[in-house]
């Protein structure tokens, strides 16, 4: 019994979780509305976007790589599936040219980083930047409101299914998909041994540049097709749209265990991280903290649960919670 | 004879010379504007569909004066980019600067350069801060500011039906147009309404600032509804706020009333399938034309911008009124009987 | 014969020349005094915070919450002014609230072990959010006069912004011990390889918190002279300000991976960039225009350098 409890601690992605179950505990005792089921349903809403970049970060951040590109490749595709219909095309199209400009931008990336041998951060750096500049071009100052949004994109947005909403259970998917390809498909695994230790996988055999590289075209992929969930959730879309978010998706990534220095976390960790990001953020408002604090008050929280999981992971052998990545 | 010859001669060079004025520096007899002028219009930022349609009021403005009118901005909406913007019309010696401030004090310095220069500077749309009310001839606001506030509270109470509590989703809690109409509000609302109050029972706990963001804006209108779930009426006067609103309350199917500021084109389906009773807006377009005419008249010394004085622009005369303002009326209200016709305006 | 070996540096200063020069040719208002005091206004603020981000990136550090820094000193002098500080003591506020930012971000890295990439994310909202608390929704805009003067006006008699002075003396004083001094070689040496260093007898933490406070410090700085030119302070000042620092470190040369860099490769980057953006406002390039040049200006500068390595080795193996 003991040894189970003992193994149950040693998860990497506990400490988070304890930390968001305190949040959440401290935030309904003071506002019963925020358990309710509209309450909940309003973060796993808002968590979505989140938590499905910070699941495609997962994989070339364990990588001990960065792309923060995400945030100007998700607002393209957000809207261009939501211009496709004034285009004079089918959803189907816009899918696929959201896909399409998804892989693209990874394909870049990736053959940059993984084939050039250059520096993630400066190369996802400037094709945020490159992919910010084209996309606004062609958005210029057009809004997507919600008659333009198609109805198929609409019904995911809009409806739940036994009371959770449809976005969510897309990303939940999502999640145990790619989390059960990290643990089970060696090429997956490869990743972990990339970050952990480089010249060593170079010296076993794995083909690094090839896993880099697909790494980042997945996470492009992934991207592309999470502006139709940025579309679905808020039925609009411009120029605007996904400015800044890839530094809540890498914040998710790091609070949910998923190292900087690479080889080590998981995608549940993530969406545990996005998670607790989102429940802060709607804490705040349930808690009714003035408007001025709250920013300070989000980067206090953020500071201390980089700190507790840093703090925690260093008293026990971190394993994960899916066993040991190590 | 050659006394002759040297009285035609002076009276064809006099002629010659009137001609010749009138070719090089021609007035528009209507408004003794001259023609050829150059001028700087810089909106908030760019990529915006708002500022667009006050783009188009700007340069049919300037066409029918026969001038060049260059819209130039940054895509970002900060008082930085747009010192820039600023500090290059100036550079380029246009003759007038007209300008939406992104920030009501950051700019203030450039714009002082520019009056320097001696570069007739106005605001449209957005004012530099009351302090600084120097470094402008004059700002062409949409209505009194007061107006656009009480007229918000009315398209409110009437969808509520008179009842019950109201929100504010705000934009910025920088932006200078919001705290006028926040305090114009204010005691409106509980004066007009005695039934109606402001939730949490005072106006400062009603505000949520969305920061013009259609995360954040999403995320405040929630914020409202969990700390307040039984709000009969919120109201967003920001184009990002109003929108975002609409659009979260009808995908969850809530009763709560929303009203606000949106362009005309952009609120219709929200107006038509019933999402939203009334929304308003003053015409953008106008904003930009009679800014154009105001710099015109400016450049030509027939305006000062001093309080009294007025100018004319198209078919209208605007006069202005204490701290430099020219006001263009009362905003226009749409509700579903009109926003088929204005949707295709702006 | 010397080999002349070609550092990316010396590319940075073949395209400032470069630049310039297309500048002035396509642009009769380029080759102004005028639009040289503009653009050294409009680089200042990041020339200052650039030059503590060299010794950090070099160092294998980060800071992603200097801009956030910058605005809470800008907040923290129109704070103390507004609540009746003499406004020479203001200043002195923000500086020494930069400092304390830094030194905060150094003691998470160094003392408690969080990398430095993460926790600055944290710090960048924690510091705007101060800001916030500040200030509320109540910009100070009523600054003393004949500060603001020095915010926007040139020194007399020349074309030169004030801001020059303060440019020029932390630049001097950043290169001098970045290449001259046993400080500037321990940063080089800890961002080679920080174990070797630290086995080497330098003091690795210490520095890395020194660098941190250093940084915050060059923040309070700029956020001093961005304050005097926008004769305002706001809580919502110099957003996203960080990554164009970056990317004119980056652009200058200076490798992510540290231990490697020159100081005037990064000033010659900021004063590219600075004229680069300056040429195509002043050609009437739209906004959006200048966000794919500065994207293509960044890959190119990581790229060319590379792509010239692979050649010279695939010329290598195939002569011998």
């Amino acid at each position: 019994m003991t040894s189970l409890i003992q193994k149950a601690l040693r998860i990497r992605e506990l400490p988070i979780f304890l930390f968001l179950v305190l949040v959440a505990l401290i935030t309904g005792v003071a506002n019963p509305a925020f358990f309710t089921v509209a309450g909940l349903q309003d973060v796993l809403l808002g968590v979505s976007i989140v938590a499905v970049l910070a699941i495609a970060q997962t994989l070339v951040i364990v990588m001990k790589h960065i792309d923060l590109s995400v945030g100007s490749t998700i607002g393209f595709t957000a809207y261009v599936m939501g211009a496709a219909g004034s285009w004079g095309h089918s959803v189907w199209w816009g899918l696929a040219v959201s896909l399409g400009i998804g892989i693209a931008v990874g394909a870049i990336n990736g053959f940059l980083v993984a084939y050039m041998k250059l520096p993630s951060l400066v190369v996802t750096l400037a094709t945020l930047y490159l992919v910010k500049g084209i996309f606004n071009e062609i958005a210029g100052g057009d809004t997507i409101t919600g008659d333009r949004v198609p109805e198929a994109v609409n019904a995911i947005g809009a409806n739940y299914f036994f009371g959770v909403p449809y976005i969510y259970i897309i990303v939940f998917v999502l999640m145990l998909v790619v989390g059960f390809i990290m643990k089970r498909m060696r090429a997956a695994r490869d990743l972990y041994a990339i970050g952990s230790n480089l010249s060593a996988s170079e010296l076993a055999g794995i083909p690094v540049a090839r896993r880099v590289f697909l790494a980042f075209v997945a996470t492009g992929a992934i991207t592309g097709l999470a502006g139709v969930l940025l579309l679905a959730r808020y039925n609009t879309a411009d120029a605007n749209s996904g400015v800044g978010i890839e530094l809540y998706a890498i914040a998710a990534c790091v609070i949910g265990g998923v190292a900087i220095a690479g080889g080590i976390g998981t995608v549940y960790g993530a969406m545990i991280g996005a998670v607790l990001l989102q429940t802060i953020t709607s804490a705040l408002g349930a808690l009714g903290i003035p408007q001025f604090w709250q920013l300070a008050v989000n980067g206090t929280l953020l500071i201390a649960a980089i700190s507790l999981d840093r703090y925690l992971s260093s008293r026990v052998k971190p394993t994960s919670i899916m066993g040991s990545h190590e | 004879m050659q006394k002759k010859f040297t009285r035609i001669a002076v009276a064809t060079a006099i002629v010659g010379a009137l001609f010749a004025t009138s070719v090089v520096a021609p007035a528009s007899a209507a408004t003794g504007i001259k023609t050829g002028l150059r001028i700087a219009v810089i909106p908030k930022q760019v990529n915006s569909g708002y500022f667009e349609a006050w783009n188009k009021g700007a340069q049919k403005a300037c066409k029918e004066l026969q001038a060049k009118c260059d819209f130039i901005g940054g895509t970002k909406a900060t008082g930085a980019v747009q010192v820039q913007f600023i500090n290059k019309a100036i550079q380029k010696k246009y003759d007038a600067i007209i300008v939406a401030a992104a920030d009501q004090n950051a700019i203030v310095p450039s714009l002082k350069k520019a009056q320097k220069a001696g570069i007739i500077v106005i605001t449209s749309d957005a004012d530099v801060a009351a302090a600084s009310a120097s470094a402008r001839t004059v700002t062409i606001a949409p209505s009194e500011a007061s107006r656009i506030g009480t007229a918000e509270v009315d398209w409110a109470a009437e969808a509520a039906g008179k009842k019950g509590t109201v929100a504010i989703l705000s934009a910025a809690a920088t932006a200078a147009n919001q705290k006028v109409w926040i305090v114009a509000r204010g005691p409106y609302l509980t004066m007009t309404y005695p039934d109606m109050k402001w939730v949490g029972g005072s106006l400062d706990k009603a505000i949520f600032y969305g920061d013009d963001d259609t995360t954040k804006s999403t995320a405040q209108f929630n914020a409202i509804l969990s700390q307040y779930p039984d709000v009969a009426a919120i109201i967003a006067p920001t184009t990002v706020g109003v929108l975002a609103a609409a659009a979260e309350k009808k995908k969850k199917n809530l009763s709560v009333k929303v009203t606000g500021l949106r362009l005309p084109s952009q609120m219709a389906p929200y107006i038509e399938d019933g999402t939203v009773e009334k929304v308003g807006l003053w015409n953008p377009i106008d904003l930009g034309y009679v800014a154009v005419y105001a710099a015109g008249h400016a450049k030509a010394k027939t305006f000062t911008g001093k309080t009294g004085s007025s100018f004319k622009a198209g078919t209208k005369t605007y006069k202005v009124v204490a701290g430099g303002i020219a006001y263009l009326g009362d905003p226009f209200t749409f509700t579903k009987s009109n926003i088929a016709t204005f949707e295709k305006v702006y | 014969m010397r080999k002349f070996n070609f550092a990316w540096e010396h590319g940075v200063a073949v395209f400032l020349v470069v630049a310039i020069a297309l500048g002035s040719g396509l642009s009769e208002f380029f080759a102004t005094t005028d639009n040289l005091s503009f653009i050294i206004q409009d680089v200042a603020e990041i020339a200052i915070i650039a030059l503590a981000m060299t010794y950090l990136i070099i160092a294998g550090e980060i800071d992603l919450s200097v801009a956030s820094t910058l605005n809470l000193s800008s907040a923290a002098v129109g704070f103390s002014f507004r609540n009746g500080m003499p406004f020479e003591m203001a200043i002195l506020v923000g500086l020494l609230v930069g400092l304390a930012c830094g030194l905060l971000n150094g003691y998470l890295v160094t003392v408690v072990g969080l990398p430095s990439l993460a926790v600055t994310i944290g710090t960048l909202a924690l510091f705007r959010g101060f800001a916030w608390v500040l200030l509320g929704n109540e910009p100070v805009n009523e600054l003393p006069e004949n500060w603001i003067v020095l915010g926007y006006e040139n020194i007399p008699n020349t074309f030169l912004p004030w801001s020059t002075i303060p440019v020029v003396i932390l630049a001097l004083l950043a290169w001098v011990i970045l290449h001259y001094t046993r400080i500037g070689r321990w940063t080089y040496a800890i961002g080679i390889n920080a174990e070797a260093a630290k086995f080497s007898g330098i003091p690795v933490a210490r520095m890395k918190l020194a660098l941190f406070g250093v940084t915050g410090l060059m923040s309070g700085v700029a956020g001093v002279v961005y304050t005097l030119r926008f004769a305002s302070a706001s809580p919502d000042g110099a957003v996203g300000y960080e990554l164009d620092v970056i990317a004119a470190v980056l652009f200058g040369g200076v490798a992510i991976a540290g231990g490697l860099g020159t100081l005037w490769g990064v000033l010659a980057a900021v004063l590219s960039l600075g004229v680069i953006r300056s040429a195509m406002q002043l050609l009437d390039f739209t906004g959006n225009a200048l966000l794919i040049v500065s994207g293509a200006l960044l890959l190119i500068s990581v790229v060319l350098p590379r792509a010239i390595e692979l050649v010279k080795d695939r010329r290598k193996s195939v002569t011998v």
